[in-house]
């Protein structure tokens, strides 16, 4: 190999370089595409009396996994939670220990969109955070963001299975997941699985509404009673309200 | 003072050292392909913690590689024309770095096959893909670097002033991966990207220390001690602004007691002696005692071991803001105990596997690599590395 040859591979490594450095420029002219059919004026938030929840209810985790075909796969530090149950000890002992779900928040300012670098969790118009499961590159760099541990990481292979509904993918090895408000429902005028399930066969915990309808029972109710989110302190604007925390 | 440049001959040590970065590129190669297959169940990874060995490995390679580029820009840069000799293999270095550290972290995604996504979609809130520019640019002006100190002198300079800057943005741009995040209180500090750029020079130093002085014996060629001593110095210039900034750190967190909690988590808890032993005693402690030591600290071996403390201390840093950040609880709900299926409330743990061990020594392999067949075929390093006459850096710690 001669040295200009070696020069030629200089240039060559350089013009790579160059070629990765300005290729996702190209991407900037791009328009960015519409994904949804969302309304923009609606703005979904679950509203949660933990007084109604109670410890050894739990209807809404199963509702979930069965509308949204989320697998158990018996590890509990692998198992994918779109929600959980989360018990609560006063560390003083002054107040009485109680169980509420704890799910995506929805946030307004969602820090797990901020660093996704794909674009693949993103806000609908309505508000409500998403994964595009095909964009997912499975960095994890959301889950590391979002401080209330609502995603998980597929780490199996899942099958599709006679009992699972047909209407919602199964979830996909390799990429992060988390509750959708069970976005195809509302699409089609229903609740999500979780607030169904409470309301018929739970304790009748959750509301769920349009907080920018200010007839919606929820917005009443938020007007109305005390409640708070969940490390409201982030400046996040979470939109799962507690009452009775 | 410089001599001439000359490539290295294939002796059999070289070729021994080449074949085993092989092998290692072949280990990594197969684990990426096991993990492809078996998902990341394979690994130890779980929902609490998400990052583990292959991310220390690849984020301590990149930032060794802003780190290698100190020998370059001392003399494109700061005029100190004795390391020019060292600009073509300081920059060579840095790519061959970036290049393992980016193989390992784009093959741990969950969808490496996907990877093209980021191009195509961008977010520019992201830190991530800031990092995408930072990295692919940092590569390209280390290409012009070495490309001007090859062929086109006249443009060192501005080649090198441009990489030099660069390098800061870069490191910055990584460790702000960890700053940014507001969520986690181990790591969520405005003094977390400058200590990556800190230790990114006490790093890069140390393992240009390393690779010079083993390279020049293994092939027979000179290296003036007085070039080893001079980044000596400067390694413990670098090390004592490490160490000012954990301590800035421990005690602007220790004035509040909103981080009370935290820190004594971190100083006392089941990472403490990650902290304590990895980070303070053989990242920064050991190697400083080493290097003011009169006798060790004027020696080749005493340096060397040193360097090699520098090094270990770099991947126990980036192991404990890793491990020691993702295993801290949330506390979501302040005041209260939480328990939960999902771990809430609780430390998360983790035991790396040995497919995760190899695919981080893969990423090792393509950096070894890549040098190994620098120095063979392009010219990176002088025969015969001297410091002129009178040049005096007897400085005795």
């Amino acid at each position: 190999m001669t040295t200009l040859d070696r020069r030629a591979v200089l240039g060559l490594g350089g013009t790579l370089a160059a070629g990765v450095l300005l290729a996702p420029g190209v991407s900037l002219l791009a328009a960015p595409g519409e994904r949804t059919e969302a309304s923009a004026s609606r703005r979904w938030a679950m509203l949660i009396d933990i007084n109604r929840c109670t410890p050894d209810c739990s209807a809404c985790l199963t509702a979930c996994r069965k509308e949204n075909n989320v697998p158990l796969f018996g590890e509990p530090d692998r198992d994918i939670h779109w929600i959980r149950k989360v018990e609560l000890r006063d560390k003083d002992q002054r107040r009485p220990t109680v169980s509420l779900p704890v799910l995506c928040n929805h946030c307004e300012h969602p820090p797990c969109v901020h660093v996704c670098p794909t674009g693949a969790s993103f806000v609908r118009k309505d508000g409500i955070v998403l994964v595009d499961e095909h964009r997912c590159i499975g960095c994890r760099y959301c889950m590391i963001a979002c401080p209330y541990k609502a995603r998980s990481l597929v780490y199996h292979e899942t099958r599709r299975s006679p009992e699972s509904n047909p209407n919602v993918p199964i979830r996909s090895k390799g990429v992060v997941e988390k509750c959708t408000f069970c976005v195809h429902r509302l699409d089609n005028g229903l609740q999500p699985a979780c607030v169904e399930a409470c309301n018929s066969v739970g304790g009748g915990a959750m509301l769920f509404g349009d907080l920018n309808d200010p007839h919606s029972e929820i917005a009443k109710r938020v007007r109305t009673v005390t409640s708070q989110t969940i490390r409201a302190d982030l400046g996040l604007k979470p939109r799962v309200h507690y009452q009775g925390l | 003072m410089i001599d001439e440049f000359a490539t290295v001959e294939g002796r059999p040590g070289y070729f021994k050292l080449l074949a085993l970065m092989g092998l290692l590129l072949l280990l990594g190669s197969a684990a990426f392909l096991y993990i492809e297959w078996h998902g990341h169940g394979s690994t130890g990874m779980t929902n609490t913690v998400v990052w583990g060995l292959p991310h220390v490995f690849a984020i301590s390679l990149l930032v060794m590689a802003s780190g290698s580029l100190n020998l370059g820009s001392m003399s494109t840069i700061f005029a100190v024309k004795n390391f020019k000799q060292f600009g073509r293999f300081s920059a060579f270095l840095a790519i061959a770095l970036l290049a393992g550290g980016l193989t390992v972290l784009t093959l741990d995604l969950g969808r490496p096959d996907r990877l093209l996504l980021v191009m195509m979609h961008m977010n520019f809130r992201s830190m991530f893909t800031w990092n995408v520019f930072l990295y692919s640019g940092f590569t390209l002006l280390c290409f012009l670097y070495l490309w001007s100190m090859f062929q086109y002198p006249k443009y060192t300079k501005a080649a090198g002033a441009a990489a030099f800057g660069w390098r800061f943005i870069l490191t910055t741009g990584t460790g702000s991966i960890f700053g940014v995040i507001h969520a986690r209180d181990v790591f969520h500090s405005a003094i977390t990207a400058p200590t990556f750029v800190a230790i990114s020079l006490t790093s890069g130093t140390a393992l240009s220390i390393l690779l010079l002085v083993t390279t020049f014996r293994m092939t027979g060629r000179f290296l003036d001690v007085r070039l080893v001593h001079a980044l000596r110095n400067t390694l413990i210039f670098f090390l004592l602004l490490v160490l000012y900034l954990l301590i800035v750190e421990k005690f602007t967190q220790f004035y509040s007691p909103a981080f009370y909690d935290v820190e004594q988590w971190i100083l006392t808890g089941s990472y403490a002696w990650l902290y304590w032993g990895g980070v303070v005693l053989l990242g920064v402690i050991a190697p400083l005692l080493v290097l003011f030591n009169h006798q060790w600290g004027n020696q080749i071996g005493g340096i060397l071991l040193a360097a090699s403390f520098v090094i270990a201390g770099l991947f126990l840093f980036v192991a404990f803001i890793l491990l020691a950040g993702q295993s801290y609880p949330f506390n979501m709900f302040p005041g209260y105990e939480l328990s939960s299926v999902f771990q809430d409330g609780q430390e998360g743990s983790y035991s790396p596997t040995l497919v995760e061990l190899l695919l981080g020594l893969g990423g090792v392999g393509v950096s070894g690599l890549l040098y190994l067949l620098g120095i063979r075929f392009f010219r990176l390093l002088p025969q015969k590395a001297t410091a002129p006459e009178g040049w005096d850096v007897a400085w005795h710690p």
